[in-house]
């Protein structure tokens, strides 16, 4: 366990290395990814100028659900997207042989490749979101509620993780994926609304099949302190099944990997 | 050390006919065709010797290397490497083994490859002080200095081919597979990295593997060569037998005093001699084995010779002439794989693979 937190580190060094390579570059992602943040607001303002509640959700209670989303989003696209997404160019040019000749799990290595230091602007802008959120609620998150978020949270990276490994995995079978990868950010951004805005077939999409609702909705509930129970063990669940397929599909799609022309 | 039985791979690809229509076609009913890239291969390789692996394109020497590294799975057969069975690919049998493919590079493209070393010793779980020492050595060896500082997008072929031998011997493994090492180098980096591989293997007792179309890097350092060709081993034996075998004849090199043409000196030199370049006063000339004695003996006494010299053929030339008889067989197998061609409205998932 030591060993990979070691290359963990290793790893995270690399990336930030990379990203400070060039330092104009840098300087600029910095300014994109905080203009990109703010951003992420706008539909949101949107909305509730015109509406005051929506999906039983009042403005502040919602903002928390976008918090979520924002942060979530941020470690989608600064800590899962740029390692997955390498995958697919490396299973295309062959690469992913150097990967495979190494003595360490060959789905650690490719997931902890490559980070984005800068999208971590997103977990500041999502934490300034919480902040503002609650003050317009005029009280603070409870202890229990903030611990219970979290955890939430962690099985809300396990199943993102997951997803998009299991969009990652198909590479392995149909060399170009990228509109598959388009698809679902795209559709990922069905999550920064409450999922009660949803409605029949779409509720149960992402309750289950995507499950956005305990990505951003329950933590979003955990904060405010309403959810129940069966969210948390339902939200557990759905993590451990999702990684346990996405671990069994990328075993399998490995095993047909044929190595591209050298 | 390497004990290789009956190996065979065998790809299934898609084929179907160039334009629209039969595109079109193919999305309702694939057809596939079975490629076999290594066809009963069997070989054995002793701890640290030296092995060159030929044959033309196509003949599965890539394929086989990838299998003995346990990148691919074997559709059938045996092979084992230093006890272990590569394609389970457990963490001892990859520490113990590297490969480098001269037309894949694994360093950091933007980073400099001292990144790529901090990172392979790092995944390798190499003590720090014996990464420093190794990394140290191998950059005093191959002349790095400070190349290794420059992000890896500046640096020439050569110093990139350097850097990746580096990054692949970091975890000092036993046994090397190299897939055309010196591709696209320029010859005094191609003899660089010769001695370089060939210092390696006399330090480290490591077991050596290697495919090149560049037949000095063979002539430099291996002894033994394994000719394969659609996938089956057709030579496997030392170089000079090899040149025994398909050029039975010596060439004998001839400097002499003053320029001299191709029929004056076949005609100073007997039946059964050929002169096979020539320019000015120096020719090289083929003599049947048996013959060479005769032939020196006639050169010193019948011309103005000031040096002579008897050596093998190139292997480039033995290669070639190999390669050119098995040509017209490999024409007829392919218009026989055409036939065995199968339709599949199922399908497996395509494969694509240069053997």
């Amino acid at each position: 366990m030591t060993r990979y937190a070691r290359l963990l580190w290793v790893q995270l060094r690399a990336s930030m290395l990379l990203a400070m390579q060039y330092r104009a570059d840098f300087v600029l992602d910095g300014v994109v990814e905080l203009f990109w943040a703010s951003t992420t607001l706008l539909p949101f303002f949107v909305v509730f100028a015109a509406r005051p509640v929506i999906g039983g959700w009042g403005r502040d209670e919602a903002l928390v659900v976008v918090g979520c989303f924002i942060v979530l989003q941020g470690v989608l696209e600064g800590a899962v997207n740029p390692s997955l997404h390498g995958v697919v160019e490396r299973v295309r040019n062959g690469t992913l042989d150097f990967v495979l000749l190494k003595p360490k799990d060959a789905q650690f290595l490719v997931s902890t490749a490559r980070f984005s230091p800068w999208k971590c602007m997103n977990v500041v802008t999502g934490v300034v979101v919480f902040a503002v959120a609650f003050r317009g609620l005029g009280r603070p998150p409870s202890a229990a509620g903030v611990g219970i978020a979290a955890g939430m949270f962690a099985c809300a990276i396990v199943v993102l993780y997951s997803v998009t490994t299991l969009v990652v995995s198909a590479s392995f079978f149909v060399v170009r994926v990228d509109n598959l990868s388009f698809l679902f950010t795209a559709v990922f951004d069905a999550a920064r609304w409450p999922a009660t805005v949803f409605r029949g077939a779409l509720r149960f999409v992402f309750t289950f099949v995507i499950p956005f609702a305990m990505m951003t909705t329950w933590p979003a509930e955990a904060l405010l302190g309403g959810v129940d129970v069966r969210s948390m063990l339902l939200s557990a669940a759905l993590a451990i099944g999702f990684a346990a397929v996405s671990r069994t599909v990328w075993l399998r799609a490995l095993r047909s990997y044929a190595s591209a022309s050298s | 050390m390497i004990e290789v039985r009956s190996l065979r791979k065998a790809f299934r690809v898609p084929v179907r006919e160039a334009g629209l229509f039969a595109a079109l076609g193919s999305v309702f009913r694939r057809r596939y065709r079975t490629v076999v890239a290594v066809d009963d291969v069997s070989l054995s390789i002793e701890r640290g010797e030296r092995v060159g692996f030929l044959g033309p394109n196509g003949a599965g020497k890539t394929t086989t290397l990838k299998m003995l590294a346990g990148l691919l799975h074997p559709t059938s057969g045996t092979l084992t490497v230093d006890g272990h069975e590569p394609s389970r690919r457990e963490p001892d049998y990859l520490r113990k083994i590297m490969l480098v493919l001269g037309q894949k590079q694994q360093l950091l493209w933007d980073l400099p490859p001292t990144d790529t070393f901090d990172l392979n010793a790092a995944i390798f779980d190499v003590p720090r002080d014996q990464y420093v020492r190794t990394r140290d050595e191998l950059v005093e060896l191959l002349d790095l200095g400070d190349v290794v500082k420059k992000p890896t997008r500046q640096l020439s072929l050569g110093e990139r081919m350097k850097c990746e031998l580096v990054a692949a011997l970091i975890h000092r493994p036993k046994v090397l597979f190299l897939d055309e090492p010196t591709l696209g180098l320029d010859v005094t980096m191609q003899a660089t990295l010769r001695t370089f591989v060939r210092r390696y293997n006399e330090q480290e007792g490591a077991t050596l593997l290697l495919t090149s179309h560049y037949m000095e890097d063979v002539a430099a350092l291996c002894p033994r060569v394994i000719v394969v060709d659609r996938g089956r081993v057709t030579y496997d034996g030392s170089r000079e037998e090899l040149a025994r075998q398909v050029r039975p004849v010596k060439r004998v090199t001839l400097r002499l005093a003053r320029a001299a043409t191709a029929e004056e000196v076949e005609g100073a030199l007997g039946e059964g001699v050929r002169v096979v370049t020539h320019d000015a006063a120096e020719l090289g000339v083929e003599v049947d084995r048996a013959n060479v004695g005769e032939c020196v003996s006639r050169a010193l006494s019948r011309l103005p010779v000031t040096d002579i010299s008897v050596e093998d053929p190139p292997l480039e030339e033995i290669m070639r002439e190999l390669f050119r008889e098995t040509s017209a067989a490999r024409l007829e197998a392919d218009a026989d794989a055409t036939a065995r061609v199968d339709a599949d409205a199922e399908g497996a998932p395509d494969s694509g693979e240069d053997a």
